[in-house]
């Protein structure tokens, strides 16, 4: 009698067991794995942007249009040698007894990313040559169309830089739009 | 004569029963046809349209590769930079993860992903909002089975030089992002 109960005790615990496999299967959650596998190449590089110079709005800080990136838009205004018809936000001045110059201030930022450059040279060219007696210069550099003049050998990254550039007239040069697309260069040193 | 059509008729009744007995034999047989249907679920990776190509698309097993980095020059087709500061730039692309299922009540699937080994120097993997680790973390608790879902990868790299804390330049870095899809 003894060794039945026994009996009928495992069977139970069997049926248990069997049912409790039978609920645990369900109940164990799916799962599907992939891998992604992910390469690249991290290469130096900098960038050149141009700023309004923080004087603006002052006379010889003319807002620059697109300030902030490496395309942008310097509208020195209307000059004529007669210094009283100057209209415009950059400064006007005679240089000598026959020639005028309207200058405006403005800011370069150079910034580097994965590269142990110190400093970079700083350069830049006019686009194409300007009419007789008109010069094109920045900080007293004249520029060209032949080739990048060096403006600076040693700027510091992530700094503005303060440029101003200037446009010389001479008084026998006749009325027309004088304009330029000037290219400016950081090489990393 | 009377007793020939007697033989003769016998013969033929014989023939007759003997023919009919042959024609009655008979076989049959039953195919006892089993099947278990198990539940499963499977996850592939995708090509997404707006970004990079995969190698090995439509597999568990695939690869993105970001081609040339950086913070300021030309990205390969497929690859954005959403952003750049002083301090590191992100570039990012876009993949889809495809999880299928069949045999379950599950209407969703929860993805998780953590990187195969630790991040290389300077660089931080994303994958949308989550920033991975090796431990597996949550990138979706409600996936739908049976369609593309769209994920980015995104890759915080810092600006700093090679040795300063910033990564490796000028050769490829390789990592491994393993994915898990578990039926809710």
């Amino acid at each position: 009698m003894k060794a039945k109960f026994i009996c009928g005790r495992a069977r139970l615990l069997a049926a248990l067991c069997v049912l409790a496999g039978a609920c645990a299967l369900p109940a164990r959650a799916q799962t599907s794995a992939g891998q992604l596998t992910v390469t690249l190449n991290v290469q130096s590089s900098i960038s050149l942007i141009f700023q309004t110079n923080p004087a603006s709005p002052a006379a010889g800080f003319c807002a620059l249009t697109n300030s902030g990136t490496n395309n942008v838009g310097l509208d020195l205004g209307s000059a004529a040698f007669p210094g009283s018809s100057y209209v415009g936000c950059g400064s006007y001045s005679h240089i000598g007894s026959a020639t005028y110059q309207v200058t405006s201030a403005f800011d370069v930022v150079v910034s580097k990313a994965n590269t142990s450059s110190p400093n970079y040279r700083l350069a830049a060219q006019i686009s194409t040559p300007p009419p007789a007696n008109v010069t094109w210069l920045v900080n007293n550099i004249v520029l060209t169309n032949t080739g990048f003049t060096n403006l600076d050998a040693a700027d510091n990254y992530g700094t503005p830089v303060t440029k101003t550039l200037q446009v010389q007239v001479k008084n026998n040069v006749p009325a027309q739009l004088l304009s330029e697309t000037i290219t400016f260069l950081a090489s990393a040193n | 004569m009377r007793k020939q059509n007697l033989t003769r008729t016998a013969a033929i009744a014989i023939l007759m029963l003997s023919s009919a007995a042959l024609f009655g034999q008979t076989a049959t047989g039953v195919i006892n046809g089993t099947l278990i249907n198990k539940n499963g679920i499977t996850l592939v990776f995708d090509s997404d349209a707006a970004g990079v190509a995969l190698g090995n698309s439509g597999t568990s097993a695939a690869s993105v590769n970001f081609g040339n980095i950086s913070a300021f020059g030309a990205l390969s087709a497929g690859v954005t930079r959403p952003s750049v500061t002083a301090a590191n730039f992100t570039v990012q692309t876009i993949f889809d993860v495809n999880v299928t299922q069949g045999g379950l009540a599950s209407a969703s699937y929860t993805l998780t992903a953590n990187l195969a080994a630790p991040a290389p120097t300077g660089f931080t993997y994303k994958v949308d909002a989550v920033t991975l680790t090796t431990v597996a973390q949550t990138i979706q608790a409600n996936g739908a089975y049976g369609t593309d879902v769209a994920h980015n990868l995104g890759l915080v790299v810092l600006t700093a030089a090679p040795g300063a804390g910033g990564p490796a330049v000028g050769s490829p870095i390789t990592a491994t992002i393993n994915f898990t899809a578990t039926a809710n």
